[in-house]
Parts: structure tokens; sequence; C-alpha cells
């Protein structure tokens, strides 16, 4: 009796050995102080809840995930931080990063330790273009956003005016920073590929202090659709001078940064912003037939932290997390030619996401089966207008509510 | 010709906003002779001040003037009386690092207090445009070229005439000999430099229903503000208001005629020039007063 009740004590103990080993570390690689702690927490919290819904389901074939975060607040930090976490806490893989210059650092890190990289957020073009073979991302990059902007001219102003595309004069503006002259650069190659008429491309400094000549030009040019790459102190200086300047152009469109944000709205005035298009991560007032499971996404967000989601940066980081956990537990080890066999093999169909994107992954572990939603500010929100099954909305003209 | 007279319009407007800021930067740089990189700081720190007087009471920005240009007053007195007054005979660099160090200082405290994202006032009637024909001006902005005109001789008009004005003139020139005349060169610096910041206050309170504040709006006009002082003659108010006037106008022409991301480098090469000619400035009083 007493030897069987040794047998089963030391059974048990070995058990919760083996069940403190059956755990899968992953690392979860973000701004998490600093001036993008915000976003950065944003895009973690998306990670957070997909890793519990994981667990929460049994786990990874069985074994559990342990978010192990390394804080990262510059691209000198994101090295330091993604060598601690391949070397020292022996994660399996790492997520990350929401921004493009920490991922473009630490990345390299994790390549050299053959560690797979998932990218759920960063949208600068060339994290993916320098071959790497343990890196993937989830996300549409600046590429895809120029696209879908352009695009939208032909696809859905154009039919809402009621007038042929090529009729519509189109200027591209933007903030002479890397972010504005990426996506200005991308969007002047699509126009040209599509034959969209863009009569003028005016560069400008974010810090500038007056836009007016800007307008000028655009209103003697006699322009009707405007391509603005904007921070948010322009953003606003662009539609407060238009208005005063008495510009009014059939439809302004922006590419994420200070259009998404509630605060630039606020700033110009929701009677004035009325009607501008975005392009931006999949938002929440998107049409669920589109999006299956952004409602549920939202209840959890609203359940674990008492909050709406303050962007969709966290839907993002939610949806791919989820797609790659799922090729981790197929792969047949958690090694990295395993994982990448896996990653590969994934070919899920536009519209079968909570953020409504695809996945589909090329050789260089970029997902391409993602296009940006158009969203529009109405009333003070801003909904999805464009494609119609992701619409919530009908897209308006015009700018400012007449 | 039509939109060139706009642009002149404009120009003019944008070159009143430069003045009402660089007044206060000519007063503290010419009676104390600090170069005070805080400047667009203290801007900021007066934007604020009006945003939250207009957020809590819904009091309106020019009202809301007064109390924060006595605010600027005392902020100006205190950073004189604690911060560059020690430093008073320490090496100019020393001096220049201080105001360095409290411009960024104050950048991340309001970073902590406010967030990075930006704040408005929303004053509808000073954002109206009036048309004259087919141009068109804020009233904002017509109350700021007012102000800037008011308040450019006012100074003058204070300088040449009171005692204070006076002792601080002479302050300016030279400050043995005005320390030997008996005049409280301490508290004349200390006045001076309040007096600088409660510029910047009144700058602040018409500014705010025109930009919105941000912590880092400083930065946008405080490069601007120092091409103003040098290219005006480092202490004429006049100086500073036509050299104002003159960035404001090929600010708003370049951008145009030329291109909106190079007006910086046309009216950098115009300061480049008039420094090579004319190297006290247009309205400098001639080497060694600067």
């Amino acid at each position: 009796m007493k030897l069987l009740m040794k047998a089963a004590l030391a059974a048990g103990l070995a058990m919760s050995a083996t069940s403190a080993i059956a755990q899968v570390k992953i690392g979860a690689l973000y701004p998490f102080s600093g001036g993008l702690a915000l976003l950065g927490d944003e895009s973690f919290r998306g990670l957070e809840l997909a890793t519990e819904e994981r667990n929460a389901a049994g786990g990874l074939n069985g074994k559990k995930l342990e978010i192990v975060k390394g804080d990262a607040v510059d691209p000198n930090q994101a090295v330091g931080e993604a060598r601690r976490l391949t070397s020292v806490d022996k994660v399996a893989v790492v997520f990350g990063t929401y921004s493009s210059s920490l991922s473009l650092a630490a990345t390299q890190v994790t390549e050299l330790a053959g560690i797979p990289y998932f990218e759920l957020g960063a949208i600068s073009d060339p994290i993916t273009e320098r071959g790497f073979k343990n890196l993937f991302r989830s996300n549409p990059t600046a590429k895809d956003f120029a696209a879908s902007m352009v695009d939208g001219i032909a696809e859905a102003i154009a039919p809402a005016l009621g007038v042929d595309a090529k009729s519509l004069k189109v200027a591209i503006i933007h903030e002479d920073s890397l972010y504005g002259q990426t996506v200005a650069g991308y969007q002047s190659a699509r126009a040209k590929e599509k034959g969209v008429n863009v009569v003028e491309t005016l560069p400008y400094s974010a810090k500038t202090v007056d836009l007016t000549p800007v307008i000028l030009r655009l209103k003697s040019a006699g322009v009707d659709v405007v391509l603005q790459t904007a921070y948010q102190n322009d953003a606003v200086l662009f539609f407060r001078q238009a208005k005063e300047q008495g510009f009014k152009p059939k439809a302004v469109m922006g590419a994420g940064g200070g259009y998404s944000l509630r605060e630039t709205a606020q700033a110009v005035g929701y009677e004035n912003i009325e009607g501008a298009l975005d392009v931006d991560f999949t938002q929440y007032k998107t049409n669920p037939a589109a999006a299956p499971g952004i409602g549920d996404f939202v209840t959890k967000y609203k359940a674990k932290y008492g909050m709406e989601p303050r962007s969709g940066h966290s839907l993002a980081n939610y949806v791919g997390a989820k797609v790659f956990f799922d090729a981790m537990a197929s792969a047949k080890d958690l090694s990295a030619p395993a994982i990448r066999e896996s990653v590969l093999k994934i070919d899920m169909p536009i519209g079968s996401t909570a953020s409504g994107w695809g996945m589909k992954f090329n050789d260089a572990g970029q997902n391409t089966r993602v296009k940006p939603f158009l969203m529009q500010w109405q009333g003070g929100e801003l909904v999805t207008v464009f494609p119609a099954n992701a619409a919530v909305a009908k897209m308006k003209t015009g700018l400012g509510q007449n | 010709m039509e939109v060139f007279l706009q642009l002149l319009i404009n120009g003019i407007m944008l070159g009143s906003m430069y003045a009402i800021i660089s007044v206060g930067l000519t007063l503290i740089f010419g009676v104390v002779r600090v170069v005070n990189f805080a400047h667009g700081e203290l801007l900021m720190v007066g934007m604020y001040a009006v945003y939250l007087l207009f957020l809590k009471f819904g009091i309106h920005p020019y009202i809301a003037a007064l109390p924060v240009v006595v605010l600027l007053f005392l902020i100006g007195v205190l950073i004189q009386r604690f911060i560059i007054q020690p430093l008073l005979n320490a090496d100019e660099h020393i001096q220049i690092f201080a105001t360095v160090g409290l411009s960024t200082a104050l950048v991340n405290l309001a970073l902590m207090v406010f967030g990075a994202d930006l704040y408005s006032v929303n004053a509808p009637d000073v954002r109206r445009s009036l048309e004259f024909g087919s141009f068109r001006v804020l009233i904002g902005q017509i109350v700021m070229l007012g102000s800037a005109i008011a308040l450019v001789i006012g100074l003058h008009a204070f300088m040449q005439k009171t005692t204070l004005g006076r002792a601080i003139r002479a302050t300016a020139q030279n400050r043995n000999a005005a320390l030997l005349m008996g005049v409280k060169v301490d508290r004349i610096y200390v006045i001076s430099f309040g007096l600088g910041a409660a510029c910047v206050g009144l700058a602040s309170a018409l500014i705010s229903p025109l930009f919105p504040a941000t912590p880092t709006v400083g930065t946008y006009f405080v490069l601007t503000a120092f091409v103003v002082v040098v290219l005006g003659g480092m202490r004429s108010m006049y100086g500073a208001f036509f050299g104002a006037m003159i960035i404001g106008l090929v600010d708003s022409l370049s951008a145009y005629y030329i291109a909106p991301d190079l007006k910086e480098v046309v009216y950098f090469a115009i300061f480049i020039l008039i420094l090579i000619f004319k190297p006290t400035g247009l309205f400098g009083l001639g080497r060694g007063t600067e």
C-alpha cells in the first residue's frame, strides 16, 4: 500500500513536471514604453487575446502557450530584446512589432538565430524584401495601402460620382518624411500603371504651419480627387484651410496616419471631415459578412480590457496570431523549417478572417491576399464603405456637410 | 494674378503670426543676451493653457489672453530668476544648454500630461473667412495682424517713453554702465524675460484658434522665429516685424511657385545672402551693437 502511494506520488510529480515542460514559450516584441507605447500595447492586446483563446481551447496540441514580453522602445533595444528572447528565454517563435523600424532591426537577430518571426502589424515593404527565410507577415504593406487608394478612384469614387474615372483630375500630396515618401511613391507607380490622371504631386513638410499654397495649387489645377498621406497636424491644417480657401474637391482620401485618429476628426470638426475617405487596417464598423468574427473579437476585447478597442491594430494582430498558431499546430515540430513549410501551406480565401483578409504567403513570407478596405468619416465615425460586401454605409461624395 | 494677390494676403497674415512670436524672442535676446531655445516651448505652454481655459471654463481664447499673458510673465520671471540668473556670468554655451534642457523638459512634461495627440480650441467665429471679392482672409488672421502692429508700436513706445523702458534699453546697451548708473540690472533682466514670455502668451492666445496644440508645436515655429530675429537685426522690434513679413511672403510665394517642400530652402537661401551682405541684419545698428 505504502509502495503504491509512493508510486502514485512519484507519477504525480512526474506528471506535473511534464505539464510544466509542456509549454511553448512565444516572444512578444512590442514597444511597451516610450512614445510608441500606446499603439504598441494596443497591438499586443490582439496577440494576448489570440493566445488566451488558443489556451482555452486546449493550447498548441495540448501544450499551453506562454507569452514572454520584450520591450522594444527603439531599434537598439529591439535588437537587445530579440537577443534576450531567443538566447536567454529560448522562445520557439517571436511575434511583433507594430513599428517598421523596430521590426527591421529585430528580425535580423531572429533570422540569424534561426527562430521564426511573425510580423503582425508593421507595414514597411522592405521588411519582407530582404530574402529572409524565417520571417512571415500577415498584414498588408504600404504598397497594398497605396494600391487600394489608387484603385478606389476607379472602383469606388468614379461610380459614386457617375463619371468616367479617366476624367477625374487626381492630386497626390504627402508629408515628406519616410512615411509620406514611401506611400506616395507607390501611389505614383500604381497610378501610372492604371492610367490615372495625376495632375499634381506635392510633397510638404509635416511641420509646416501653412498649407494654403498647396491648396491654392490644387484649386488652380481644378483637382477632383486628393490623395493625402499625412500625420495629424498636417491633416488638420489641410481640412481647415481647404474649407477656408473654398476648395471643394469631389473626394479626399488619406492613407491611415492622421486620417484614422479621432483626435484629428475632433480638431477638424466632425461636420468638416464628413466624407473624408481613409485606407487603413480594418476598423470595427465593418460588415461581419466580409469579416467573420469581428463582432466576437470586440466582445472579447471589451470583456477583458473593459473598453472599446483603441484602434484596428489589436484586430490585425489577433487575426495574424490566430493564423500563425494554426500553422504552428499543424507543423510536424516547432523547428524553423517545419514552421516555414506549414506557413507556406496556409490557403485562406479573402473574407475568411475577422479582419476580412485572406492568407496566402509567398516565398518572401509576405501575405499576398490582403486588400485594405475603404473607410469614410460619416457622422463622427469611421465606417467601411467599400467593397460593397464589407460596407456598413453607402459611400458619400464631396467633403463637409452641405 | 488673383492667385498672386491671395498669396500676398496669406503671406502677410503668415508674417504677422511669425512677428508676434518673434517679438518676445527679440526682447529676451536684445536685453538679457540669452538665446532662448525654450521659446517655442513657452508658446506650447501658452497654447495648452488657452486650451485648458477653453475646455474647463469655456473661455474664448481672446479673453483667455489676459490670464495667459500674466501666467507666461510669471513663468518668464521664474525662468530668469532660477535658471538664467545663476548662470549669468557663466559661459554662453552653458546658458544655451540650460535653455535647451528646459525646452526638452517642457516637451516631455507636455507628453506626460497631455499625450502625443493634438488638441484644438473650437472658436468658429475666429475661423470664419471674410470674402472680399474672390479673396479670402480669416477674422483670426486680421486680429493677429492688428495685434502684431499694436504690440510692436506699444513696446517701442514703452521702451522710449517710460523710465523702466529707458532702464531696459540702458541695460541692453551696456550692462556695466547701467549698473554704475544705479539701474538694478538683475531686476531689469527678470522683467525683460517676463515681458518677452508675456508676448509669447499673447501669441499663444491668438494662434490657438488657428493651430492645434501638440507637445512639439513650438518646434514648428521657433526656427522661423530665430531667422526672423536675426534678419531683423537682433534687437529691433520694427526689424523683427518686417523680417517676419519678409519670411511670411517668401514662405507663401515660394511654396506656390516653386514647391511646398522647398520653401524653407528658399528662405534660408535669402537669409544666408542677407547675412553675407549685411551681417547685422536688415535693420541692425551696425557692427558691435548686436
